[in-house]
């Protein structure tokens, strides 16, 4: 299959979704089951100063978890994802500007406690998850941070953020970032992932400055995307990236750079499903402005 | 030198208070020297004792930093190959502290040439200019300017109005130490003039800064690296819309002309002998070869359109 996108496939894209279309990657490839993504919104998550509010937050996470693994409890949900007793890691993401809140961290510490596994056997981590002796050690993992644009991959999302279990980053940027989804084949992570929350409280739509960070390019969307699959879950949040730039920014400025790694995350490497009709999408709780 | 320096360190009132009180001569022959003293921009190290450490109510906090092309990535958490895409050298960072705990961060990007730096400044333009440097802007407590080969950006965390008052102030007396002017690329007099909205052309090198600035392919389908020159403008052709131009100079005719045939099979596959294709958008597309130069125009509202101002480049003559 020919990976290259150009904007011409977009300006299709844009035609289809003025007649209700959706955007997203449809693949010619059959899918025997779908990645399910449950994307949960909460109005009063954050209030007027985007301090967040930890109890509406953890009720998110259950919620999202509980829907994911079809449970009746956050226990119960958690059990399914974890076993007592195990080493589990939290690769989180510290990044200065928009780092994984604290909230969000331990409201899934907390989970994990709840559901056998010791505190001293939790990670969590970002630049040192590599040589960290409990992710070396970890039979889990957890895969959370927020959603923003990147300059080079498109956006940052769950597959981008296994860049840390790399021993070099610069050699995944060649190519736009093309194969980090390698990065979930590397035996300190291969098969181990069990959640993939991809924080959309405060998402970053485009990307300006040093830093490529402004707050004016930043919006209060009080939501989490949350499933197994990191692809269908970063194609969900590129979906909505994209959806917040076409609004504010234009169509002509609708996509972000290149997001070619999340396609090829499922057409090269084969870690989940970037095909938008092979993703069963949940929506719970507060849908206005919802944009996908 | 090192007196008047100190004495900037001791400075504890405002920029404007000063100005106003009769010590504003001391400051403007102040100003006037440290360019003698840096007339060819130095070394960004030199930067540490140029640019004062307090600054009326704001004080540098912690080291300066200086990062060149290889440690740039322990700087930059995203970000780096932006710069790197150009002949970037070496970054002077400093961070001040004011009053509520507020931070600023100053860097400044040495990019080799003043080319250099007019391309790192265009390539990301969306505020009004601010009138400090050789060009500016600033906006949401981020304020970017060139001078000569220096980049400057200097960014407040959160803002509000004493935050970016303080930008502005280190931002001008930062202009002031980094000597004179440079100029534009050369490639920009190749561009139309009619209907060219001068303030948002860019100039670059590689593909990542052209995907940055306007998505084309997810591959790099021109053949862009830094041995490539890029002119992207925006024209405002009438009666409404936006149209571009993408002037691409190459090393040799041979890159050039493979860099078309790879931009016509791969974006434009449906062009005449022409050059010319309509988009889904009923916009209209067109490419053009011209010895080592490659043009293409998009979002054309007419085919004549696109071919007025591809007509009207004026290549250099052989």
């Amino acid at each position: 299959m020919n990976s290259l996108i150009t904007r011409r496939h977009f300006l299709k894209g844009t035609a289809m979704a003025v007649l209700g279309a959706s955007w997203g990657f449809p693949q010619e490839k059959g899918a025997n089951k779908k990645s399910r993504v449950i994307l949960i919104r909460h109005r009063d998550v954050l209030d007027a100063d985007s301090k967040i509010n930890p109890d509406i937050l953890q009720g998110m996470l259950d919620e999202a978890v509980m829907k994911l693994c079809e449970t009746d409890s956050p226990g119960k949900a958690f059990q399914t994802l974890v076993h007592p007793g195990e080493t589990v890691g939290i690769k989180t993401n510290v990044w200065s500007y928009l780092p994984t809140p604290a909230e969000l961290e331990a409201a899934i510490k907390k989970r994990l406690i709840e559901a056998g596994v010791p505190e001293t056997q939790i990670g969590l981590d970002d630049h040192n998850a590599r040589t960290n002796p409990l992710f070396v050690k970890a039979t889990s993992l957890i895969n959370v941070r927020p959603l923003r644009t990147h300059y080079l991959a498109g956006i940052s999302g769950c597959i981008k953020n296994y860049i840390m279990f790399a021993e070099s980053q610069p050699a995944y940027h060649p190519d736009s970032c093309a194969d980090l989804g390698s990065l979930f084949k590397l035996p300190i992570v291969q098969g181990k992932t069990r959640l993939n929350v991809l924080c959309a409280l405060t998402p970053q739509f485009h990307g300006r400055g040093p830093h490529h960070f402004s707050r004016r390019y930043v919006w209060s969307y009080k939501g989490l995307i949350v499933g197994r699959d990191p692809v269908a879950v970063d194609t969900i949040g590129l979906r909505l990236i994209m959806a917040k730039r076409g609004e504010v920014l234009g169509p002509a400025q609708a996509l972000p750079p290149v997001p070619k790694h999340i396609q090829l995350a499922d057409t090269r490497h084969g870690i989940g499903t970037s095909d938008i009709n092979a993703i069963e999408l949940i929506k719970l709780g507060w849908d206005e402005d919802i944009l996908v | 030198m090192r007196l008047v320096l100190k004495w900037a360190d001791d400075w504890d009132r405002s920029w404007t208070e000063i100005m106003r009180e009769t010590h504003g001569w001391i400051f403007s022959l102040c100003m006037l020297l440290i360019p003698l003293c840096f007339h060819d921009g130095g070394t960004v190290g030199d930067l540490g004792q140029l640019v004062p450490k307090k600054i009326g109510a704001w004080r540098a906090l912690a080291e300066d930093a200086v990062y060149n092309r290889q440690t740039l990535y322990d700087y930059m958490d995203g970000g780096a190959e932006v710069y790197l895409a150009f002949d970037f050298q070496r970054v002077f960072a400093r961070k001040y502290a004011g009053p509520g705990g507020l931070e600023l961060g100053l860097d400044i990007y040495d990019m080799g040439s003043p080319e250099e730096a007019f391309g790192i400044f265009s390539c990301d333009r969306a505020d009004p200019a601010a009138g400090i440097g050789q060009e500016s802007e600033y906006g949401f407590g981020l304020l970017r300017f060139r001078q000569g080969r220096y980049f400057v950006t200097i960014t407040s965390g959160s803002e509000n109005e004493e935050s970016g008052k303080a930008i502005l102030e280190i931002g001008r007396i930062v202009a002031a130490v980094l000597g004179p002017p440079g100029p534009k690329p050369g490639l920009l007099a190749l561009l139309p003039a009619k209907d060219l909205l001068s303030d948002r052309t860019s100039y670059f090198h590689g593909n990542i800064s052209l995907n940055n600035r306007y998505f084309i392919a997810s591959d790099n389908i021109l053949g862009l690296d830094r041995t490539t020159d890029c002119a992207f403008a925006e024209y405002a052709p009438a009666p409404g819309g936006t149209g571009y131009l993408l002037l691409i100079r190459y090393p040799d005719a041979g890159r050039a002309r493979a860099a078309y045939r790879s931009f016509l099979s791969s974006y434009l596959p449906e062009a005449g002998p022409d050059g010319l294709g309509r988009m889904e958008n009923k916009k209209w597309a067109a490419a053009s070869l011209q010895d080592t130069y490659l043009a293409i125009v998009f979002e054309a509202p007419t085919p004549d359109w696109a071919k007025e101002i591809r007509s009207s480049i004026p290549f250099p003559m052989k």
